[in-house]
C-alpha cells in the first residue's frame, strides 16, 4: 500500500493492516516503503519547500524541559524551524481532549487534529516529540480527512501513517535533517534568511503583573461589585 | 523531579498557548496557595462542561486549590459527572472502567512506591456514590481492608447523575428517581461508618459550604494518607438538575443539609491526630 | 535477596545456555516470572492457576519480585494490574475459566489503555455447570479484545512464551498485553522437560519512558495528561477518534508478529511440510497431533502437523502457504465451539477440506485414536472396529 497524502476517505485503512512494516534501524519510510534515510529526508525537504503553510507540531516531549536531552531537542527543532521558509510552529502541549474547543491557530490536539490542519490550510507538517500512540492517531486522522503531507520525526521506531517517517530521531538527527533542508533549498533556488517563526497568537499583549482593576477606569465596577451590591446573574 | 516536567523548554515560551504559559508562571506548582486566593492565581482546572449550579464543580475547584503537592499528585476517577471536570485539570487523571477506581489506585500507588520510594506521590480517588459504593463496593472496601495508602473522596450527589438520574445506594429513602418509580426502598448507606470499620485512618463528612474547611479537610486527608493508611472524605455535592434545586438556591440547600445529616464530622486515629497537631503547630510557627 | 544479574534481552532469550529440569507447567510459568525482573504480581485464587500464583508469591517472599498481594476478585486484580502498569511497573497475573470472564471487562480494556503485561491463562471449564477440569473455550472470549494470544503446547512452551511475553509486550511498536494460554491440569499439573536459562540472569527492568504512551507518574510531560479520556465525537473530538484508536490497537497486534518470529521461532511449527493430510492444532491438542503423526507415519501414511503457537496475531499467510496442497485438514480441539477450526476455515480459500474435529471438552482427554479415525477417513481407509464383549 502506498501511503500518500489524502483525503483517504470516510474511514482510513491502517497501513499496518495492508502489510506496511516499520523500518529497521538506519532506514526510513517513504510512502510506506523502506528506503535510505537520505532519500526520505530529501523528499520531506522538497515537500516542506514546495507545499503551502509548512508547520512544525512539537509535542510534549520537546515542549516541556523535563530533562537535558529534551531541551537539546527543543533547541534543534527551533534551528530547523528557522531554515524552513514561512514556517509556523503550532504546539501540541498535551493529549487530553480540551473542552470546549481548542484554538486551532494556537495549538493542535490529537483528538481532533483536523481542526488545526483545515483551519490553517496546512499542506505539509512535521510531528516531533509526540508519543507514538498519539502521533499514530493524529497521522491517520490527518490522512483520512485532509491533503496534508505528514513527516514524522520519531524518537522510537517510526510511523506507517506518515508519508515520510524517520526513526531514532534525537537532536543530532534533527540537525542533519535541517542540513538536508538547507541543501535542497539551495538546489531549488529559494532564497530565505533564517528567521524564527511568528509567536503563538494566543499569547496576551498585556502584562498581567502590572495590570490592575483601576486600568479599566469607569468600567472597573463591572469587575468588582460596589459594596452591598448583589449581582444575581452574570454572563 | 516533579517540577521539571512543568517547565517549558527554553525558546518555546512564545510558542506555547496562553493557558500553558499562565499555568507555569502563575500556577500553584511548587508553592502553597490558599483557597481564599482563588482568582489570584492560575487554577489547575480549566473550562469544563458541568451544569450551571453543579455543586460538584465548585467542590472540585476547591479541591485543586487545596492540593499540597499538585505537581506530584495523580487523580483517579471513573464514569460519572466528576470526571468531566477532573479531566480538564492540569493534574494527571486516570479513567478506567466503571467502579474500579480503588483497585487501580491500589496498583498505581504500589507501583509508585516501588519506583519512587523516597518521593511524595499522592494518589487521590474522586468518584461518585455509584462508582464507590454500588458497583465499586468490593474494590473500595478491600482497598481499605488492605490499608492501601491513598485518599478516596466521594462526591455524593445521591443519584446516578451522568446516566440521567437513577437511584443510587446513597439516595435517601423514599425519594422518587428513575429506576425507583415508587420511591427508594432502603435507607441511605452509611459510608462513613463503613470506612471506619474497614480501616480508614482519617474519615470526614462534610457539606462543602466553607471553603477554608473544605481545603483543610482535603489537605489533612492527603497528608494522612502519605504515612498512615487509607483516608476517606464523604462530601455532599448536590445534583441540582435531578433534585430540581434552582441554581441560586444550591448553597442554601447545602447549608440546610449541613444542619441535618451532613453536619461536619471528622474522625481519625490517635496516630494521625498527633501527626496533624505536630505539622499544624509547625506551620503556625512558620507563620509567626 | 537472591543474586541475579541483568543481561541483554536478546542474549537471555536466544543465546543463554540452558539447563534441563523436569517440572510442572505451573512451575515453568513461575520460573519464567523469576527470570523476567517482574515488579508486581497480583493474585486471586481459582483452580488451576492458583498454583502459578502460589509459586509467584513465594518468589516475592524470596525477593525476586518487589510487590505481591492477593486481590479481592479478578476484576479488582486486573484493574490493579492496569493501575500498576500505568505507574511504570512490570506486572504479571494469571487466571482461569470463570475468573477470566469475571475480569474480562478490565482485560479487554488493557489493549486500548496500551498496558504491557503478561497474563497467564490456565484454561478450565467455563460455567455452567461448574467443573475445574480442562477446556479451552475461554480462549474464544479473548480473541476479539486485541491482545496478543499465545497457546502453549507443553511445559517448555509455557516457559518460553511467558519469558518472551514480557519482552514482546514492552516493545514500543507493540505495547499491548500478551496472554499465555495453556491447558489447566494437562500442562499445569503434569511434569515435562523444560530447558531453562540460568537462574541468576534476569531481563533488564522495564523502562516506562521508552513507550508509545507516557506513564502516569508525574515525572514526564505532558502535565495535563489524561492518557485515555472518554472520546466520543463532539465539537472537540473527531468522529474518527475512537476508530483510529481501535485501529492502533490492532495494528500493534499485527506488529507483534515480527517479534514472534524473532523470539519464538515463528507463529507456526510444521512437521512434514509435504504431507497430504495435515493436522492443525494448538495447545495440548498439538501434542496429541504429534503422536498421531508418529502413528500415521508408522503405518506409512503421509500426515503432517501444523502447530499454531500464536492465535493472535493469527498467521494467515503462513497457514495458507502450508495448507495449499493439502487434501484434508484435521483440527482437533479441546472445546465445543471449535474456535481454531473457525480461524482456519476463514483463512484458507478451499475450506471444505477442513474437518472440524475431533473435539473433546468438559475435561475429557484427547486420545490419539480419535485423531487416527479422522486420518483414516481422510485417506479413505476402512478400519474394522473391534468390539470386545
Amino acid at each position: 500500500m502506498k501511503v500518500v497524502p489524502g483525503p483517504a476517505g470516510y474511514i482510513p485503512t491502517p497501513p499496518a493492516f495492508e502489510g506496511v512494516e516499520l523500518p529497521p534501524p538506519g532506514k526510513a519510510l517513504l510512502y510506506g516503503e523502506i528506503v535510505d534515510e537520505e532519500v526520505a529526508m530529501r523528499e520531506a525537504a522538497k515537500a516542506l519547500l514546495t507545499r503551502r503553510n509548512p508547520t512544525i507540531f512539537p509535542g510534549p516531549l520537546v515542549l516541556w524541559g523535563w530533562n537535558a536531552s529534551a531541551m537539546e531537542k527543543a533547541k534543534a527543532v527551533l534551528e530547523l524551524a528557522m531554515e524552513i521558509p514561512n514556517c509556523r510552529i503550532i504546539p501540541m502541549p498535551d493529549y487530553r481532549p480540551k473542552y470546549p474547543k481548542i484554538d486551532p491557530e494556537a495549538e493542535i490536539n490529537p483528538n481532533h487534529p483536523n481542526l488545526t490542519i483545515l483551519h490553517n490550510k496546512i499542506e505539509v507538517c512535521i510531528f516531533v516529540g509526540v508519543h507514538c500512540h498519539y502521533a499514530n492517531l493524529s497521522l491517520r486522522m490527518i490522512r483520512a480527512g485532509t491533503n496534508c503531507f505528514t513527516i514524522a520525526l520519531c524518537g522510537e521506531m517510526g510511523h506507517e501513517d506518515a508519508m515520510v517517517s524517520l526513526r531514532d530521531v534525537h537532536a543530532e538527527e534533527i540537525r542533519r535533517f535541517k542540513d538536508v533542508v538547507v541543501q535542497v533549498r539551495e538546489e531549488l533556488g529559494i532564497k530565505w534568511e533564517p528567521k524564527l517563526p511568528p509567536e503563538n497568537p494566543s499569547l496576551p499583549k498585556e502584562n498581567w503583573e502590572t495590570l490592575s482593576v483601576l486600568d479599566y477606569g469607569e468600567y472597573s465596577y463591572l469587575l468588582i461589585p460596589r459594596k452591598g451590591e448583589y449581582v444575581p446573574e452574570s454572563e | 523531579m516533579g517540577l521539571e516536567y512543568v517547565r517549558i523548554s527554553p525558546g518555546f515560551e512564545k510558542y506555547m498557548p496562553k493557558d500553558y504559559v499562565d499555568l507555569v508562571q502563575y500556577g500553584p506548582f511548587g508553592r502553597q496557595v490558599d483557597v481564599q486566593q482563588l482568582g489570584q492565581f492560575k487554577e489547575l482546572v480549566e473550562e469544563h462542561p458541568m451544569c450551571a449550579g453543579c455543586f460538584m464543580a465548585y467542590f472540585i475547584r476547591i479541591f485543586y486549590a487545596a492540593l499540597p503537592n499538585p505537581e506530584d499528585t495523580i487523580v483517579i476517577g471513573t464514569a460519572g459527572c466528576a470526571r468531566l471536570a477532573l479531566s480538564q485539570a492540569a493534574v494527571p487523571f486516570i479513567y478506567g472502567n466503571y467502579g474500579d477506581t480503588n483497585a487501580v489506585a491500589s496498583g498505581l500507588k504500589r507501583a509508585l512506591t516501588i519506583r519512587f520510594p523516597d518521593k511524595v506521590k499522592d494518589v487521590v480517588v474522586i468518584a461518585g456514590d455509584g462508582g464507590l459504593i454500588d458497583i465499586g463496593f468490593g474494590m473500595t472496601m478491600h482497598s481499605w481492608f488492605r490499608k492501601e495508602k491513598f485518599t478516596t473522596i466521594m462526591v455524593d450527589n445521591e443519584v446516578y447523575g451522568n446516566t440521567g438520574g437513577q437511584e443510587s445506594g446513597m439516595s435517601p429513602k423514599g425519594v422518587q428517581l428513575k429506576m425507583a418509580p415508587k420511591g427508594k426502598q432502603f435507607d441511605k448507606i452509611n459510608a462513613v461508618e463503613l470506612a471506619k470499620v474497614a480501616g480508614c485512618v482519617y474519615v470526614a463528612k462534610l457539606a462543602p459550604t466553607n471553603p477554608k474547611r473544605i481545603a483543610r479537610t482535603i489537605r489533612r486527608a492527603i497528608l494522612a494518607a502519605r504515612h498512615f493508611g487509607p483516608t476517606f472524605i464523604h462530601a455532599y455535592t448536590s445534583c441540582n438538575i435531578e433534585y430540581s434545586i434552582p441554581t441560586d438556591k444550591v448553597l442554601e440547600d447545602a447549608r440546610k443539609r449541613e444542619k441535618q445529616d451532613f453536619a461536619f464530622y471528622e474522625w481519625m486515629t490517635d496516630e494521625v491526630k498527633e501527626y496533624f497537631e505536630e505539622i499544624e503547630k509547625q506551620s503556625q510557627e512558620v507563620k509567626v | 535477596m537472591p543474586e541475579q544479574r541483568v543481561v541483554d534481552t536478546d542474549y537471555l532469550l536466544l543465546e543463554a545456555p540452558r539447563e534441563r529440569k523436569f517440572i510442572t507447567g505451573a512451575q515453568a510459568m513461575a520460573e519464567a516470572v523469576k527470570r523476567a525482573n517482574v515488579d508486581i504480581a497480583i493474585a486471586y485464587p481459582i483452580t488451576p492457576q492458583s498454583e502459578v500464583m502460589h509459586l509467584v508469591g513465594d518468589l516475592w517472599a524470596q525477593g525476586y519480585l518487589k510487590d505481591y498481594y492477593r486481590a479481592e476478585e479478578e476484576y479488582g486484580a486486573m484493574s490493579a494490574i492496569a493501575g500498576a502498569v500505568r505507574g511504570g511497573a512490570r506486572a504479571f497475573s494469571a487466571t482461569s475459566g470463570p475468573g477470566l470472564l469475571r475480569g474480562l471487562e478490565a482485560i479487554a480494556s488493557w489493549p486500548g489503555h496500551r498496558i504491557p503485561a503478561v497474563l497467564g491463562v490456565l484454561t478450565r471449564v467455563v460455567n455452567a455447570p461448574l467443573s475445574i477440569q480442562p477446556d479451552n473455550i475461554e480462549i474464544a472470549y479473548l480473541l476479539n479484545c486485541g491482545m496478543v494470544v499465545l497457546h502453549a503446547e507443553n511445559q517448555q512452551d509455557v516457559f518460553d512464551f511467558t519469558l518472551a511475553g514480557f519482552v514482546i509486550s514492552e516493545k514500543v511498536d507493540v505495547y499491548i498485553p500478551v496472554a499465555v494460554c495453556t491447558e489447566g491440569f494437562f500442562v499445569t499439573h503434569a511434569k515435562g522437560y523444560v530447558s531453562m536459562t540460568p537462574e541468576d540472569m534476569k531481563l533488564p527492568p522495564r523502562d516506562p519512558y521508552k513507550a508509545p504512551v507516557p506513564p502516569t507518574d508525574c515525572e514526564i510531560p505532558p502535565a495535563r495528561i489524561q492518557r485515555d479520556a472518554p472520546v466520543q465525537k463532539s465539537n472537540f473530538m473527531s468522529y474518527l477518534i475512537h476508530a483510529v484508536w481501535q485501529q492502533e490497537v490492532w495494528s500493534s497486534n499485527i506488529r507483534a508478529m515480527k517479534y514472534i518470529y524473532k523470539y519464538l521461532g515463528g507463529p507456526i511449527e510444521v512437521v512434514n511440510p509435504d504431507a497430504e493430510v495435515f493436522i492443525v492444532a494448538s495447545g495440548c491438542a498439538a501434542a496429541q497431533g504429534r503422536e498421531a503423526v508418529r502413528y500415521a507415519q508408522m503405518e506409512g501414511l503421509n500426515v503432517g502437523l501444523v502447530k499454531v503457537k500464536s492465535i493472535r496475531p493469527f498467521p494467515e499467510k503462513e497457514i495458507r502457504e502450508v495448507l495449499k496442497k493439502a487434501k484434508a485438514v484435521i483440527v482437533p480441539e479441546h472445546n465445543i465451539v471449535g474456535w481454531l477450526a473457525k480461524e482456519v476455515k476463514a483463512t484458507i480459500p478451499d475450506n471444505e477440506k477442513v474437518i472440524g474435529g475431533p473435539r473433546v471438552y468438559g475435561g475429557m482427554t484427547l486420545p490419539v485414536e480419535l485423531i487416527m479415525e479422522k486420518i483414516y477417513d481422510a485417506f479413505g481407509i476402512k478400519k474394522e472396529k473391534k468390539v470386545v464383549v
